[in-house]
């Protein structure tokens, strides 16, 4: 006995029935639509900050003080600013939590896999006056869908929300009555984040003066360091609804970015 | 009565003091004899007569970040790379003068500027970077002003921006500027700014910058 043929399929919805051709069709755009390719936007974490603490290790950047070391003051001001930020329902990733050295490809490579909201890259220094805010000095493109991202202007994409979180945290530190200059730099790593990212340098707090005297509140003031702080924490809480990620080529994490032919995280 | 071997012991000390006040002396002598001769300010080329002219300094302020011009009378050199050395050299020892606004140690601070012709063509391809005019300035700085140069974001940047704000209005025809320390290619200024890029020259004065918004033109 030869058995029925139709009664061993197994009914597929939208599969069988009268119209096989337009479900066959809806399947297939959905599959073209989940090729990599087609221009997508590059989403962010708006509860993921990456704080980047400056120097560490042998690198110990600008000598503050006798004893006082620019890596030691941005790991502490990185401490006080991931509490403050915690206390506000973010989570804050750190490049170093303690004296390690990392190499500012290093830096920027846990930063890009972040997709954090914002990206601050922490710096102290003796010279001037109060708080420094500066944003890379790359020209600001919009990206070509589809296109390599190179490694040293990864940032260009993203330089119309950095000055966006520039003058959101400007403008808190004004409220808080803390003196600023806000700037444009040729500094490692800002300009290969790919993040809404800018530099931020505690000099020492004077009144009007030039340089740091003897009246002036050092970096390594607590209460200092706490104002700046609670300044910032404060202007990221408005940014974590304001940030807009800009399109972008199909996300393919730092690999996307080439170096001179390289990819990404490549030894220079 | 003063021992005898007290008088021997005291005779003896009082040779070696004159001893070495003359071994001193003569040493002395030789090593200021070495100095003149290292220090040999014998002219190599005929001075030139050339006079005073007004020229413009771009001076930096660490409170604000301003750029401002300020003009300056100074006699320079005709000969353009010599120009622009003497010119930085005049901006940056500008810094090192007691209420200065941006605060650098004093000493020498360039040891050359190059000036070369751009597009800068190679014999095998000629037709490369056809985009590029003017002129391109090779700064070789001194690693001692390296070495003394505040460390800081805002202060490096202030010193390169001031640098190629003076270049931009006395040289118009300089549109990129590159940096070298002792002759070799070096990453930052002081630990931050870079100096492994090729900056483009342009005019850099600008107000206070201590607001929201104060974002110019990219440098």
């Amino acid at each position: 006995m030869t058995p029925h043929r139709s009664s061993n399929r197994i009914p597929v919805p939208g599969l069988s029935g009268r119209r096989p051709l337009l479900a066959w069709a809806a399947l297939l755009t959905l599959v073209v639509l989940a090729i990599p390719g087609a221009p997508a936007q590059t989403g962010f974490n708006r509860d993921l900050i990456v704080l980047d603490p400056a120097h560490g290790g042998a690198n110990m950047g600008a000598q503050i003080a006798d004893h006082v070391l620019e890596k030691d003051i941005t790991l502490a001001m990185a401490l006080r600013l991931r509490s403050l930020l915690a206390a506000r329902g973010f989570t804050v990733v750190l490049t170093r939590d303690g004296d390690a050295a990392l190499s500012t490809d290093q830096r920027a490579e846990l930063a890009n896999r972040a997709h954090a909201v914002a990206c601050l890259v922490l710096h102290a220094s003796a010279s001037g006056s109060g708080v420094h805010l500066a944003t890379s000095t790359l020209n600001n493109v919009t990206p070509n869908p589809g296109a390599p991202v190179r490694w040293d202007e990864a940032q260009a994409a993203f330089l119309t929300q950095s000055e966006r979180l520039a003058d959101q945290i400007a403008t808190a530190l004004n409220r808080s009555q803390l003196p600023l200059v806000v700037d444009r730099a040729a500094l490692r790593p800002l300009d290969n984040l790919q993040c809404p990212a800018l530099a931020v340098e505690l000099a020492p707090l004077t009144s009007g003066v030039s340089g740091g005297g003897s009246d002036a509140t050092p970096v390594t003031d607590p209460g200092y360091q706490q104002r700046v702080g609670e300044a910032i924490a404060g202007a990221l809480i408005l940014w974590r609804t304001q940030a807009r990620p800009p399109v972008m080529a199909p996300a393919r994490g730092a690999s996307t970015a080439v170096q001179d032919g390289q990819p990404a995280g490549a030894t220079p | 009565m003063i021992p005898r071997y007290q008088k021997i012991l005291f005779g003896t000390l009082m040779g070696g003091i004159i001893l070495m006040a003359v071994i001193l002396f003569y040493e002395h002598k030789r090593a200021q004899d070495r100095l003149a001769a290292a220090n040999d300010a014998t002219p190599i080329a005929a001075p030139v007569d050339s006079s005073t002219e007004s020229i413009a300094l771009d001076l930096a302020n660490d409170s604000d970040g301003a750029i401002a011009a300020q003009q300056r009378q100074l006699a320079l050199p005709q000969e353009p790379s010599v120009r622009a050395r003497a010119l930085l050299e005049r901006l940056l020892a500008e810094y090192a003068l007691p209420q200065s606004t941006h605060p650098l140690s004093s000493g020498a601070a360039v040891d050359d500027v190059f000036l070369l012709k751009l597009p800068l063509t190679s014999p095998e391809s000629p037709a490369a970077r056809p985009k590029e005019s003017g002129e391109l300035a090779v700064i070789n700085l001194r690693g001692s002003f390296v070495d003394k140069h505040p460390s800081g974001v805002e202060v490096e940047t202030l010193t390169i921006l001031s640098m190629l704000g003076t270049l931009h209005a006395n040289f118009p025809e300089i549109t990129e500027v590159r940096f070298l320390v002792d002759g070799q290619p070096h990453d930052t200024l002081a630990g931050h700014a870079g100096l492994l890029r090729v900056y483009p020259v342009n005019d850099t004065t600008r107000g206070p910058q201590t607001g929201a918004s104060s974002f110019g033109d990219p440098q």
